[in-house]
């Protein structure tokens, strides 16, 4: 018999999302309703239009999750779901559809930290990771560095002063008119265009915490004074600047905590000259990278299931009285 | 027949439990903004006090708005994942219909008005029929200052009710022929929906899980778009 059944629900932003995880490591099923289209037309996440995606989509999205896994809900061990960070009209959504279904269905709840969901979402690949990990967490909400020196006990050893690396993407993008969301626009863009543009590379050198509002700005100036520049070539450059940083600072950090392991996690993650960036480096410095599949990097809720699993375990069930949290931080 | 009713578009969050005795247990709660947290905890507090089994449920019914946008997405979320988990149909009612219930034996134009919000109110007009009353406007949402022009201009002897027609009394305390509302019918309650809900229920008037849906009235507020370009363009 499978043991840790796991029904998870991620609604933090514009993807509604569940899956079913045994044991916190197998995925049963996963299934992610994107709402990207419905935003491209805004130029970004509007919180009401997400809200509302949610509530249409949660009901067919979790019956279509437990179809897939070919289980009834009697052999469930835990509902979960996501309660913070994120939107909280988005996060409510995933909240109160979990909560209900763990009542009616007298299971037990835990409500989940969506980053320590992506912070799990490689384990799903690859269980046996070794510890001390860094793990470089990019999204369009996040840019953090995240030292686990064990199961559930992480440091944050920096983030971002301002925007964090997906919102600097989709920026970028929206300056040269290329639309929403930025980053797979500007990756595909990359691979036909030369890096020979030398943006900044800002902070580079120093300490763990990352700035791209002044990259950003560099770009559009750029721009401004170079109209005929292909996008190709500023796509390429631009990306080539945020890569750079983003490794440099993740092998610096796996070096100085004498970390065993680098892993990455969040949309950003899906990037491929970042992906090709970190498998390159690490082995150079002795350390094993892992790159979940870019489906386990967005916003998945399998990742949930898996962090769910760990904590339900160490902690116990979630009161029937949570709530969600807009602003939850990585428990350190 | 048990009905379970969510209620939760105004700043309260209740459910009951009902059928054909009449409601068997109820609670409410004010506390603004903590729908989600206080409903899931109700609704077994609820089923304790009618000692009833959440399995024994054979029909969810929830106030599908309008009203405050959160607080109604917690309420239908959770009315349809309980119907969903538990493979039983629903049935939904309008916040208005709920507020205009409690004073149903009332002779005059029964004018529902929930506070929207941003200067805004929900409402709708309804009459006495026999057995009760009949909605004859559908739920629409405009200005006090439009409302009351609108009250003036009927010439109809109007009894106002709703937490709407409480927050903008000043604009309706001076028409003539408009008695106000009364503070403690302002809210719609989940008593009120068990109650409507089960004439419904002897009708079969149901809807699947799928197929219930909130009624906004407004389109995604578009001076929120507007600060999201603006934040994006920072
Ligand atoms: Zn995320």
């Amino acid at each position: 018999m499978t043991q840790g059944l796991v029904l998870a629900i991620e609604t933090s932003c514009d993807e509604t999302a569940a899956a079913v995880v045994a044991d916190g490591k197998h995925v049963l099923s996963s299934v992610v309703s994107s709402q990207v289209d419905i935003h491209a037309r805004y130029g970004g996440v509007v919180p009401e239009v997400a809200s509302r995606a949610h509530v249409d989509l949660i009901t067919p999205v979790i019956a279509q999750t437990l179809i897939e896994a070919g289980i009834e809900h009697h052999d469930l061990d835990l509902v979960a779901a996501t309660r913070g960070p994120g939107l909280i009209g988005s996060l409510l959504v995933g909240v109160s559809a979990a909560k209900s279904l763990a009542l009616v269905w007298n299971k037990p709840f835990i409500g989940v930290n969506h980053l320590e969901g992506h912070l799990y979402s490689s384990f799903l690949e690859e269980p046996d990771l070794e510890l001390p990990m860094i793990i470089l967490l990019v999204s369009g909400g996040h840019t953090m560095l995240v030292s686990m020196d064990k199961h559930l006990t992480y440091r944050v050893l920096g983030q971002t002063l301002d925007d964090a690396a997906g919102e600097a993407y989709d920026k970028v993008a929206r300056y040269l008119g290329l639309g929403y969301p930025g980053g797979p626009i500007i990756d595909k863009l990359a691979t036909s265009g030369q890096a020979e543009i030398s943006f900044p590379r800002p902070m580079i050198g120093e300490g763990y915490d990352f700035s791209f509002s002044g990259l950003k700005t560099a770009v559009i100036n750029y721009v401004r004074k170079n109209p005929d520049e292909l996008d190709e070539n500023i796509a390429a450059s631009f990306q080539e600047a945020v890569v750079e940083v983003l490794v440099t600072k993740t092998i610096r950090a796996a070096k100085d905590e004498n970390a065993v392991s680098v892993c990455i996690g969040g949309g950003v993650a899906a990037n491929s000259r970042l992906r090709e960036a970190i498998l390159d480096a690490c082995p150079k410095e002795g350390l094993k990278p892992f790159i979940p599949s870019r489906s386990y990097c967005t916003d998945n809720a399998a990742m949930i299931g898996a962090a769910a699993w760990r904590r339900f375990k160490h902690d116990g069930p979630s009161d029937l009285a949570t709530g969600a949290d807009p602003n939850l931080r990585i428990p350190e | 027949m048990l009905i379970l009713g969510i209620e939760s578009s105004t700043s309260q969050v209740g459910c009951a439990i009902g059928g054909h005795e009449g409601v068997l247990a109820s609670a409410h709660s004010s506390r603004g903004k903590r729908h989600a947290e206080n409903l899931t905890p109700q609704i077994e507090f609820v089923c304790e006090q009618a000692r009833v089994g959440l399995q024994e449920i054979s029909v969810v019914a929830v106030d599908i708005g309008p009203g405050l946008y959160t607080g109604l997405r917690v309420g239908v979320t959770s009315a349809v994942s309980i119907a969903f988990g538990l493979n039983i149909p629903m049935i939904g009612v309008t916040s208005l219909d709920l507020v205009a219930y409690p004073i149903r034996h009332c002779q005059k134009l029964i004018v529902a008005a929930v506070d929207a919000r941003r200067d805004e109110i929900f409402h709708a007009n309804y009459r006495q029929v026999p057995g009760g009353i009949q909605r004859i406007s559908e739920p629409a949402v405009t200005s006090p200052e439009d409302l009351s022009a609108e009250l003036l201009a009927s010439n109809d002897e109007v009894q106002l009710v709703g937490d709407g027609a409480i927050r903008y009394a000043d604009h309706f305390k001076d028409l003539k022929g408009v008695e106000p509302a009364e503070p403690g019918l302002a809210f719609p309650s989940a008593s009120s929906l068990v109650q409507l809900a089960h004439a419904k229920a002897l009708r079969e008037d149901f809807v699947k899980p799928s197929e219930l849906k909130p009624l906004y009235l407004r389109k995604p507020d578009a001076l929120e778009i507007d600060k999201q370009k603006r934040r994006v363009d920072r």
